[in-house]
Order: C-alpha cells, then structure tokens, then sequence
C-alpha cells in the first residue's frame, strides 16, 4: 500500500512539474515568436515608408510597434520564469545538464540583452531620432530576436540530441561545450524554429487585418498589412517545408523513438506507410480516420521507399515516451495547419501581388494604376485619400492610423510610386 | 585568477547592475504605490520607467544563466532550498510585467486601470522583498557550522533575513526616488521634486535603521556570520552606511545629483559586501565557488561569452541611457 502511494505520488509529481514548464513554454513560446517576427515587419514597413513616403506604411509600423511593446514586456517576464523554473521544477536535471549546455544560455541572454536595449531605443525614440536613424535602430532588435531564438533552440536540439560529454561512473565527464552546442540537430532545429516564427507573425498580423476587412475597414491600411504579411508567408513557407523535411530527416536518424510516436507507427515495417490523420483513439491503441500513402514515410525519412521505419513498440519501455499520442496530435495539428496555411496563402498571395491587377479582396471600386488620378494628384499615392476611399467614409474615419505624416508638399508622384500602388 | 572565480566576479558585478538598475525600477513601483492620488506624480514615473525596464531587468536572466552554467550545482540548490521565496519573488515579476505592459494603454483612472496600477506597486513591493530575504537566509546559511550532507537548508524566514528583506524595499525606494527628484529638479519642476524628495528621506531613513539593525541582529542572531561582515567585508559595510549618511544628508540639503550617486554607490557596496561577507561560498558551507563550479571547458566558454556580452551590452546601455536621461523635448 505505502509502495503505491509513493509511486502514484512520484507520477503526479513528475507529471506536475511537466504540466508547469510545458504551460510556461507555451506561453512564453506565443510571446515569444511574434517578438522575433514582429521586429522583422515593423522594420519593412518602416523601410517601405522611407522609400516611398506613403503614411500608411509609417502608420502601420508606429501601430505595430506599439503592440510589440507590450508583447515585448509579456514575453520577456515569461522567459525569465522560464529560467527560473528550470532550477525550481528540475533541479538534479540541471545540476547535471548546466554545466554542458549552459553555454547557448548565456548567449541567448546576451542576445536578449542587446534585443531589449535596442526596443527601447527603437518604441521611444519615434519622436527623438530621425527616420533614417530611427529605421536602423531597429535592425539590431530583428536581428538579436532572431540570434536569441537561435541560441535558444541549440539548447531544445542538444536536449534531443545529446553530445559533447561523457559519463564515466556516473559522473559527467569531457565536456565539450561547442560540441554540446553545434549537435546533429541544431542546423535543421533552429532554422525551422526561426522560419517558424517568422511565418507566424505574418499569417497572424494578416490575419488580423483580413478580419478587420471582413468587417468592412477596407481601405489601404488594412490591404497594406495584409499584402505584408502575405508577401513575408509566400517567401517563406516553401523554405519552412523544405527545413521541414531536413528536420524529419534528422529526427529519422537520430530519434527512431520519436519519429515512431508522432508519426504514429506502432509496429515495425519496411516499407512504411505515411499516415494522415491516424488521430489516436482515448483509451486505446487504436487510431480513427486515417488514409496510409504506402511507401511514403520510408521515402521521407530515409530516402527509400523500402527502408525499414521502428515501430514504436519495439523499443524498451523506458525509451517510449508515455506522451506519444498527445504528440501525435500536436504533429498532426501542425502539419495540417501547415497546409492549410499554405494553400491560403498562395492563393491571396497571387492575387494581391500580381502587379496591374486588382486583388480579390480589394473593392471592385479601387483605381487602378492606369487611372489618371494617380499620375497627377500629389495625394495619389495614399490610396484612402483617393476618393473613392473617402466614399466608403466609415472605414478610414474609424480605422485608419492616427495622423501620419501628411505627403510632402509639392512632390510629384514618381514613376516608382505607381509601381507601388498596386498595394495601396 | 582562475574561470571559477572570475565567473564569480562576473556573478558579482551582474547580481549588482540588477540590484541597482532594477532595484530603481522596483522602487518606482513602489513610489507608484504610494502616490496613488497623485496622478502626476505617477505620470513622471510612468515616463522615467517606460524606455529602460526591459533592459535593466535582463540583468537577472545574465545572473541566472552565469550561475546555471558556471555553478550547476549550485544552482540546482538554490531551486531546491529557496523554493518559496523565489517563487514568489517570480510570481511578482510576473505580476508586475504583466501589469505594466497591460495599463500602459489604459487611460488613468478608469478601473481597469487603477487595479492594474495597485498590482504593479504592489509586486515591485513583493519582489525585492522576496530577494531580500534569498540574500539574507544565503548569508546566514553560508556561515553555518553544519556539514551535513544532503539537501541545504537556507533560513529565509530568520530575523536577519526578514531585515534584509525590508532593507531591499527602502533601497530601491530610495534609489527610485533620489532619481526621480535629480531629473525633476534639473528639468526645473521643484514643486514635483520636493514631493519625492520627501519619499526619499523616508527611504533613506528606513535604509539606515534597517542596515543598522541587520548589522545588530546577525551581532546577537548570527555571530558567525556578524564576524565575516566585520572582518572581510568591513570596508564595503562601512562604505554602504556611509554612503546611505551621505545620501540622506544630501537628499535634506537637495543636492540630488549627490545624493543619486551616494545612493548607488550604497546600494553597490551592500551587494558587494553580502558577496564577499559570504564567499567564497555560494549555496550553505558546503557549496562554494570552487566546488559547485562546472567542467574546465565549461568555465572558458562561459567566461569567454560574458566577456563578449559585456563589450556588446554596456556601450549598449550607455546609448540608450544617454538617449533618454532628458525627458523628451516635444
């Protein structure tokens, strides 16, 4: 009886502590990914202002950065619970794995450091330092955000593929920090993590401007943040599938435990089928609705069609996670995301960035480039002070940007601007 | 010098840039605490705040990850002994984060607002006090006599520790407040600066008593620890009550600038001498700099980034000081 209780007692403890950090992660994860690609497209927005000198662009980056701040506020507190709850919730862990893995740690606080400093010069310094300075005291906020999360995620590749130390008699030996560092795992790790988050953001902050025009703001704001976020996702998801597959691919030959959990693969085959959809059954082993492309997980993960994939119950208990159908479920979760993301995007995406032509979602109404108004009226260049933008008066009044700079007085429309205008 | 104590300096320099830069920042929560009527006064706060918490803040993360990865075990008894104090010491930050981001785009005195306000002071209040309290049960842990083996047992809830807790939360008041009259006054607002000038002479007094009282309580409650600070950390004792004198004489006769510097370099001077009061150990008697410290090549790496981290970051900091040390013109 006392031998029960004291090995229910440990599961829930375990199972605590894994609940807490996982909580923490995730939120701070959320945070966190929109503090690395939120920098990125305030900085394009800001720049494509700078070129253009349309006010909308300026709008959206002073409106972006505004919010950023306090994302940038939310997420870094939860970072630091982070690493504190590392040494709070695991601490034998981290009596063992500090001093190996500790390096990517300070790096990445280093890489925050900076990344803090400069959001500080960049969120208050709109009204002290010209545009020109103000645009590149950005830069090394995006790039100290997108270094932190490098350094971070070496840490997460080293905690799933392990190397730089050795354990004689129980104790950890030969330790190599670099080697610790740069694992099998960290190319294909961090630039999934990187890409991801980048990809996030964009889809995020587009779709937030996608609802805002399904509730009738349809005006150059909204059609210029979306055509951003948009243009950022079409860029970049082909590269996040193809980091994608090289990351499976690693998985594959570092991590056959893992690669049988979240694909789903309870028995060993060759030749092994790529299951889609296969969602686990509670309480059971069985899966329901699932389609088996034969062949296809051999081919992805090994590169032939009739290798040999584990199963998942061919390895020792103490190898198998007892997490592999919530797992399964958060990889089924993202891949199907992944796709439909995809298929979203490269279908407005063609339609708002195909140059000469009006996007779908834009009002049958917008002037087209070929229309003389925007040749000749110093104000063309801002598309809702055109007027047809001013006859759908609701939108701009209510929704558009506090006052941006109004153009220039006396420019002329350059040729360039008319090129732009499809976006506007 | 060897990495393990070089990291340990490192240590030593990051735990104090955190005590002083966020300590300023803890004690303008707490002057926003309480100057809850006076909404101007909290907009001068609010304005002072706002470009340079981020940044000050992240000095615990630096002092955290040198001491995962430099002193694992050591670290790893830190999460096991002082499990409470820092939890709510985290909790705090959370809370008070949270809040500060969340009210900034609230208009004043909607209630929203007004509770989000009350949070922040009242976590800016919690969290030192929470550390003060880690730093003083260390103190006293480290000084014990017992070489028991197994987990360390830090008395966080001692007398002394409970004096430095309350030291903590004058210290950062008074670093907030001796800032805030030396910007209002050399921005020409002596009517604003008066009022905190006031907060501060309540501060500095309470930093006196309490500093003078720990150095009493460890005299009868700690002795073994009373005759460290008397004896290796004297001189930087000594500093620190003179430096808070100094300061609150200065702050009476509204020579602010004076007083901000007597300030810090107090504040300065008791993280430094509860460092060197109780090295070289870190965690209880038994874990000390030498024995808690990671693998030889462990150490270098670590040493060789802080260095590069304190080359990149500090000119960093000075920029963004330098930038926003005069309240906007426009």
């Amino acid at each position: 009886m006392l031998m029960t209780n004291i090995s229910i007692a440990a599961v829930s403890h375990l199972t605590t502590g894994r609940a807490q950090i996982g909580t923490s992660l995730s939120f701070h994860l959320f945070f966190a990914v929109l503090g690395v690609g939120l920098p990125l497209m305030m900085l394009v927005a800001e720049g494509m202002h700078l070129r253009t000198g349309d006010p909308v662009w300026r709008a959206l980056a002073r409106r972006w950065s505004k919010v950023f701040g306090v994302l940038f506020a939310v997420g870094a507190v939860s970072g630091t619970i982070i690493s504190f709850e590392l040494g709070l919730l695991w601490p034998r862990f981290m009596a063992y794995a500090g001093g190996i893995i500790g390096l990517p740690f300070s790096l990445e606080g280093a890489a925050f450091f900076l990344e803090a400093i400069f959001v500080g010069i960049y969120l208050y310094g709109w009204d002290r330092l010209s545009p020109r300075v103000h645009w590149l005291s950005g830069i090394p906020s995006a790039f100290s955000a997108a270094a932190s999360a490098f350094f971070i995620v070496t840490a997460n590749a080293w905690m799933n593929v392990p190397r730089g130390f050795q354990i004689i008699d129980g104790r950890v030996t030969h330790v190599d920090p670099l080697a610790a560092m740069f694992n099998p795992a960290w190319a294909t790790e961090t630039s999934h993590m990187v890409l991801g988050a980048y990809l996030a953001t964009a889809f995020g902050v587009a779709s937030v401007y996608a609802v805002g025009m399904l509730r009738g703001r349809r005006n150059a704001y909204h059609r210029k943040a979306i055509a951003l976020g948009l243009s950022m996702a079409a860029i970049l998801a082909p590269l996040q599938m193809g980091v994608g597959d090289l990351l499976g691919r690693t998985v594959a030959a570092h991590q056959p435990a893992t690669l049988a959990a979240i694909e789903g693969l309870d028995h060993t085959e060759a030749g092994a089928g790529l299951n889609l959809g296969g969602f686990p059954f509670p309480g059971d082993s069985g899966t329901v609705l699932n389609v088996k492309v034969p062949h296809l997980l051999s081919l992805l993960a090994y590169d032939r069609p009739d290798a040999t994939v584990r199963g998942f119950d061919t390895f020792a208990k103490a190898d198998r996670t007892p997490l592999a159908a919530p797992a399964r479920l958060a990889f089924i979760g993202m891949v199907g995301s992944a796709r439909a993301w995809l298929r979203s995007a490269s279908s407005i995406g063609c339609g708002v960035a195909r140059p000469g032509r009006a996007p779908r979602i834009a009002e049958p109404s917008w002037p087209s480039p070929r229309q003389d108004r925007w040749r000749f009226s110093p104000t063309s260049s801002d598309g809702w002070s055109a007027s047809s933008g001013a006859s759908r008066g609701s939108s701009t009044a209510c929704s558009g940007p506090r006052a941006g700079s109004p153009p220039r007085p006396g420019s002329a429309p350059r040729s360039r601007r008319s090129r732009w205008s499809t976006w506007g | 010098m060897s990495p393990a104590a070089l990291l340990a300096v490192f240590l030593g320099f990051a735990l104090t840039a955190y005590a002083l830069f966020a300590g300023a920042d803890f004690g303008a929560g707490i002057l926003d605490l309480l100057a809850a009527r006076r909404a101007e006064d909290r907009a001068v706060i609010e304005s002072g705040i706002g470009p340079l918490w981020e940044a000050n803040h992240v000095w615990l993360i630096f002092a955290i990850t040198i001491l995962l990865s430099a002193f694992p075990t050591a670290f790893s008894a830190l999460g096991t002994a002082l499990l409470a104090p820092l939890a709510i010491a985290l909790l705090a930050i959370v809370a008070r984060g949270a809040a500060f981001g969340l009210r900034s785009g609230l208009d004043d005195q909607t209630g929203p607002r007004v509770h989000l306000s009350r949070l922040f002071g009242a976590a800016s209040a919690i969290a030192p006090l929470a550390f003060g309290l880690v730093a003083g049960g260390l103190a006293q842990a480290s000084s014990s006599r017992s070489v028991a083996r197994g987990p360390v047992s830090v008395p966080w809830t001692s007398p002394f520790a409970i004096i430095v807790g309350l030291l903590a939360i004058c210290l950062c008041a008074q670093l907030a407040a001796t800032f805030m009259a030396n910007r209002l006054a050399a921005t020409g607002r002596r009517e604003l600066a008066g009022r905190f000038r006031a907060r501060a002479l309540q501060a500095g007094a309470g930093s006196l008593v309490f500093s003078v009282g720990g150095l009493l309580v460890a005299d009868t409650a700690a002795p073994r620890l009373y005759a460290r600070l008397t004896d290796a950390a004297l001189p930087l004792v000594v500093l620190a009550l003179a430096g808070l004198a100094l300061s609150l004489l200065a702050v009476a006769g509204r020579r602010y600038a004076l007083a901000r510097a007597a300030t810090l370099l107090a504040g300065a001077a008791l993280v430094w001498g509860w460092f060197i009061a109780q090295s070289p150990h870190l965690v209880g008697p038994l874990l000390t700099i030498h024995t808690a410290s990671a693998t030889g090549p462990a150490l270098t790496a670590i040493a060789i980034s802080c260095g590069v981290v304190l080359v990149c970051v500090i000119p960093a900091m000075f920029l963004l000081f330098s930038m926003f040390a005069r309240p906007s013109q426009r």
